[in-house]
This record gives structure tokens, sequence and C-alpha cells, in this order.
């Protein structure tokens, strides 16, 4: 079992009710119109709806003082990305645990039966067909008709296998990246295989959602499958599918044989080894957008148990020391050293950034479920790409580009969203 | 045409083994973080029988579940599946009924419905298997029960059923009103969509209480619980070794003479 929320009793507890985990730090500000790092209190502007609101909730349940059927419970509880900005930023000059608490919470309502209508269509979606998106399975390798590429579907192994993830491979405006990463890859040599059909979801939206029965069946099942493909690496070019596998797969206990890369670092491998050259210019101005799965959420949690002891009345000590995870072990650089690879670009960064980025308002199912609240919040982000002169977002994650390009189109902005492999693409 | 399916809430019968345990001092599985209940996949087969017959020739559905802290997005799956109505038999005093019993509540919950044409439960519900409540459920009714149900139509007065058999399936007759009970192969409940979630929510959901179905005192139980446990398996390993496959063959068919003697 990996989340129980009872193990962060002590966490919720000790939550000081700051509220430092609605903004970047102060030291990371740079203006009052981008200072807010957390979408759903800065949408609802409710203490419930912030990280340390949602401590306040969590311990509740956990003492069984809240009705978990309650259906106002839901709607806080469902409405926040699961992106972490609150983690880093309470983080900041605290150890606590405040993402956990929250995945918990959601654990612990479905437990109990008390998820949300929306939520059940997804879950059998992954029953059924192994993607969320409620589409059939059988069309699952279909991006990659045509390409020359190892299917191990049909049988053999692959060294390098690139799993496309569900959006990459049924969204299709966006599996055109799936196409367009085999693709390189190839040219720069590199004997990559598919799983095609076969491939199944890693089992992410299924953990945000607190389902994580359901997660442990895909997370487990995927191991298994790679293992038995002889995957020493598994690239994805979903943020979302490398968070998961890097942060949550290893706590399952699995021997993983291989190693999980995002597509971000292994181009930015291939072409500070001169595999992969990018000489075509490309005069735009653009910004980067880090992914939440990518960045501060893509670090190994380390479930700590021990014990704490208080010393000279105030002051915690954890026994065994505690891994605190800050996110700033995330994948920032690569991504942003590809885009300074391309020829004639003009780089800019937005104001928040790498561990304190703005979330792109896909996450945590709301972009399935409340399309209104994420389209709101990518409205902000390309609101603040706007104000720093950026023609076009660069991201790494088919999510934040699916969202970014709704809310552009919706909200009839001017901003190209690019994903990084469309770029080295473009640069070749 | 009225259809009544009854469907119960169960603990995930898929869930990963690794995060099933029990708590033997209430006798009871306790439910694991992250694994919500479901509907008793055989009681999903037997809603999707009922909204054929709704879409093949008409007819009204009311789902009817029984039990308590009943997940409201659980068993108000019916309803985004298709069905017209709900009814919600909910009460402390209704948890952990024996089969008996449970069909004892729900027959008095069928009579308040008043008008049905067809009664339709799974073969049996995925957490005790037992396969009782839809022919005890006949027998409170003084109706007749087709079991195992692979197709289901309604023709006149009767309802023609393909019924499983263990080498094929045999057609069975019998008057309306009646129950069935009804299996997997007929197949697996439609997909449900966003639509239909929103289409649910303007449908009518009733709850009852024992005081709605003047049922006064608790149903008696004519099954007790004895012991839950998880089985111990033990398995004893031994290699059984020799210069040669002959050697070891013949060591081992001595080792199983002396532990099987003949
Ligand atoms: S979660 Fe952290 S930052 Fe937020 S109120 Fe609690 S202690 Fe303060
Ligand atoms: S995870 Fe993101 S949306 Fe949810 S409370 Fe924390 S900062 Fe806000």
């Amino acid at each position: 079992m990996l989340l129980d929320l009872n193990d962060y009793r002590n966490d919720m507890k000790r939550c000081a009710r700051c509220s430092i985990c609605k903004w970047p730090p102060l030291a990371q500000m740079k203006s009052w119109r981008f200072s807010q790092n957390c979408p759903a209190i800065s949408r609802f502007n409710f203490h419930a709806y912030s990280g340390g609101g949602r401590m306040a909730l969590g311990l509740a349940l956990a003492e069984g003082k809240l009705d978990e059927a309650d259906e106002e419970l839901s709607n806080i509880v469902y409405r926040c990305t699961a992106c972490g900005a609150c983690d880093s930023s309470c983080k900041y000059n605290s150890e606590l645990e405040v993402l956990w608490p929250i995945y918990a919470t959601r654990a612990r309502l479905v437990g109990a039966g008390c998820f949300r209508e929306e939520h059940g269509p997804i879950i059998e979606s992954l029953r059924r067909e192994d993607n969320p998106l409620m589409k059939s399975k059988s069309e699952r390798g279909r991006w990659a008709e045509g390409l020359d590429v190892k299917d191990l579907s049909k049988g053999g192994q692959a060294e390098v296998i690139y799993h496309a993830g569900c959006l990459y491979s049924f969204d299709p405006e966006l599996s055109k990246v799936a196409r367009e990463t085999v693709t390189l890859l190839r040219s720069a040599g590199v004997e990559v295989g598919i799983r095609g059909a076969q491939e199944s979801c890693c089992g992410s939206m299924a953990f945000q959602l607190g389902f994580q029965g359901e997660f442990i069946k895909f997370a487990e099942s995927n191991i298994d499958d790679w293992n038995a493909l002889g995957a020493r690496k598994v690239v994805t070019s979903c943020a979302c599918g490398f968070g998961i596998m890097k942060a949550v797969y290893p706590l399952l206990g699995k021997k993983m044989k291989f190693e999980v890369v995002h597509i971000s670092q292994y181009l930015d491998e291939l072409i500070r080894e001169g595999k992969l050259q990018l000489s075509k210019k490309i005069p735009l101005r653009v910004t980067y957008h880090d992914p939440c799965n990518l960045g501060r959420k893509s670090e190994e949690y380390v479930p700590w148990k021990g014990t704490e002891k208080k010393v000279l009345g105030q002051l915690i000590v954890r026994e065994p020391e505690k891994t605190v995870h800050r996110g700033w072990e995330g994948v920032y650089d690569p991504p942003r050293d590809v885009i300074r690879a391309v020829p004639g670009i003009n780089f800019v960064e937005m104001e928040r950034i790498r561990e304190y980025a703005w979330c792109c308002g896909a996450g945590g199912g709301v972009k399935t479920t409340m399309d209104d609240f994420a389209l709101w919040t990518a409205g902000e982000r390309i609101a603040e790409a706007q104000s720093v002169g950026a023609e076009a977002i660069v991201t790494a994650c088919s999510w934040c580009e699916r969202n970014l390009r709704d809310a552009a189109a919706a909200q009839g902005k001017k901003m190209q969203v690019l994903d990084i492999v469309e770029l080295v693409k473009q640069a070749r | 045409m009225q259809v009544i399916v009854c469907l119960k809430q169960i603990l995930d019968p898929e869930m990963p083994s690794g995060s099933f345990h029990l708590d033997p001092n209430r006798k009871r599985a306790v439910p694991p973080p992250g694994t919500p209940p479901v509907l008793s996949p055989f009681d999903e087969n037997a809603l999707e029988a009922a909204l054929r017959l709704k879409d093949g020739q008409g007819a009204k559905v009311i789902a009817v579940s029984l039990g308590d802290k009943l997940a409201r997005a659980v068993v108000k799956k019916p309803l985004s599946a298709g069905a017209d109505e709900l009814v919600l038999l909910e009460d402390p005093e209704w948890e952990d009924l024996d089969h008996f019993a449970s069909a004892r509540v729900l027959a008095a919950a069928i009579r308040k419905i008043g008008e049905f044409d067809l009664i339709l439960t799974g073969r049996q519900a995925a957490d005790w298997d037992a396969g009782l409540v839809g022919s005890a459920l006949a027998e409170e009714l003084g109706l007749g029960c087709v079991t195992l149900a692979r197709k289901i139509e309604v023709v006149k007065d009767k309802v023609r059923v393909e019924r499983v058999a263990p080498d094929g399936y045999e057609v069975v007759e019998a008057l309306r009103p009646c129950v069935v009970t009804v299996d997997s192969e007929l197949g697996e409940l439609r997909q449900i969509t966003m639509p239909g979630i929103f289409a649910a929510k303007k449908k009518p959901i009733q709850e009852w209480k024992p005081a709605d179905l003047k049922l006064a005192s608790p149903a008696p139980a004519r099954c007790e619980l004895v012991d839950l446990y998880l089985p111990k398996r033990e398995t004893v390993c031994e290699i059984i070794g020799g210069e040669s496959p002959e050697e070891a063959a013949l060591k081992l068919a001595d080792k199983l003479l002396e532990k099987c003697p003949a």
C-alpha cells in the first residue's frame, strides 16, 4: 500500500497554516502579477483549496472529523491539479510533505467510494481499454503505422523502448510528435522499439485521482513487460509518464532492469554527442514551460519511516534522517539546453520557472473532468509567456501541450505551443 | 414494460492481492485506500440485459441497491448507464445481511414499487459467490425463477431465456412476471459516458428505510459467519538429486511411495 493518510498525520498536524504554500518563495518573485503558484487557491480563493488547507482537511478526515461522502469536500479535493507547487514552496524552509497527503486524501476518499462520478468512466476505460481516454485499445498503435520501427507487440526484444503514452498515441494532433520522436531517434542511430497496440497507460491518471489499486496493476505490468522485453532504457515524451515512473514506480519494490529517460534528456545527450545535428535557423522568441511531472514531481519519493524526537523543546529530529525532495532534482536543464542548441533561437525565461513553475492546469484529472478550470490555469501561463514577449511556448508534455493549445484557441491568444521534439525536428 | 434490476455494492474483486486484508475481530475485509467498492460484475450483466430490453422493445428500468454506506458514485452508475430510476435501501440495520434476509428486504421494496414485468439479478454477487439471492427473491415473491441467463427476450406474456449449460445453452420460457439471474456470458455493461452521467443527475432517486417498507424487525439471519481468514498456503520444497536422471527418478519414486503407500 502506497498511500495511507495516517502516515502523514504528523506532517498534517505540523502545518503551521502559514500560507507560504500559496506563493513562490519571496526571493523568487519577480512581479505581483505572476506571484502566485497554486492554481486552486488563485482560482477559488478559499483557504481549503491551498496546500495548507488540504493538510487541515486531510487531518480532519484522518481523525474522523469529516464526512467522506460530503459533495463539497469532493469538489475541494479534486479542484487541484496535484501540481506539487505547494509542496516545493512549503519545503523552501520546512520538511513537511504536502503533495503526498493530497494524494493520500484522494485515496482515502476513493477507498470509501467517495470519488466523483466523472472519474468512473476514466477508471472503467483504464480497465477495459488500458487508457483513460475512452479510446479503443485496438487503435493504440495506429500512430506508428508506416513508420520504420520495430513493433515489439509482434515479437522480439529491444534495449531502447519508446513509450508514447496515451495522449500522444490517441490525440490526432499530438501523435505527430510520437512519430517525429521515433524518426529522430532512428536518424540518430538509436535502435528503438515500440510496444504498438500492446503499450498501456503508465497509470499516472489513476494514481493522481487516488485510484491506487488500479495504478498498481498498470505499474506492475509495465515493469514486468519492459523487463521481459529486455529494455535497458525506457524513453518517453510524456512528462506525466516520466514523473510517475521515476517518482512512484520504484516504491512498488519490483526490480526495474531499465533506466527511465525523458526524451528531452535523450535529445540533449544525442546533440552533445554530435549524433543529432541542428542546422536550420529558427528565428523565434520562445520560452519554456516546465511540466510539473518532468520538473519537481519527477524526483524519486522516499517515504520516511522512523522516530521523531523533539529537542530543545521545539526542534524535530528524525531518526533515521529524512530524504527531503524539494523539487530541486527535477529535469530542468536538458530541455533548456536543447532549446539553446537550436540555431537562431531567442530563448527567454518566464517568471515562475523550475521547481516554482506555474502548472499548465491539466494535471490531476482536471483537464478531463473540469476543463474550464484547466483552461483558466493555462490562460495564466500564456499571459506570463506573453509578458516576456514570447511568440511560442516550448514544452515537453502531451497534457501541457493539449491544454495550452486549447486555451490559446479558446481565448483567442496568439501563441504557438511546440513540443520540444517538434522544435528539434524543425531545426534539422 | 417495467424491469427491476437488483445490484449489490461489493469490495472490488479485482483489487491487487497485496492490498487485501481482514479484520479478524469484526470478521470482515477491510476496504483498502485507493480501491473503491464496485457493483458486482454479474449484477452489471443483469443491468445490461435490462438496458438491451429497453433499447429493443422499450422498457422502464428501475435499479435497486441494498446495504449501508452505499457509495453514491458507485450505486448511481446504473442511472448513468441508462436506467430510469434508482431505489436505495440504505440503513445500518441492512449492513451485512445474509442472503435470505437480503431477499426479504428486496422483496418488500419490489412490492412497494408495485408494478413489474421482470426482475433481474446477477447470477451471484462476486463477494460471497453464493448465488442465492435471486432464487430466494423469487420464493419471497412467489414467482418463477430462471437462472444463468445469457440472453433474454420478452415474447408476449412470456420471457424466453437462453440459459447457460455446461455444454452450450438451453432455451427456457417462463411466464411474466418472473425473476431471471444473469450470467457474464450475456455481456459486459456498456461503457458509461460523460453525457450519460450528466443525464443521470436529473433522474429520480428514492431512498427507503425499514419503516418505509414496513419491516418492523430486522430480518432473521439464517447463515452465521463463524470465521473469516486468509487460507494459509505452505509450500515445502525438497530437491531430489541423483548422479543420473534414472537415479533421481528412482529416489523420487521411493519418496512418493514412502509418503503415500499403495
Ligand atoms: S502546507 Fe506548509 S506552507 Fe502551507 S500552510 Fe502548511 S506549513 Fe505553511
Ligand atoms: S497541488 Fe497545485 S493546485 Fe493542488 S494545492 Fe498544491 S499548488 Fe495548489
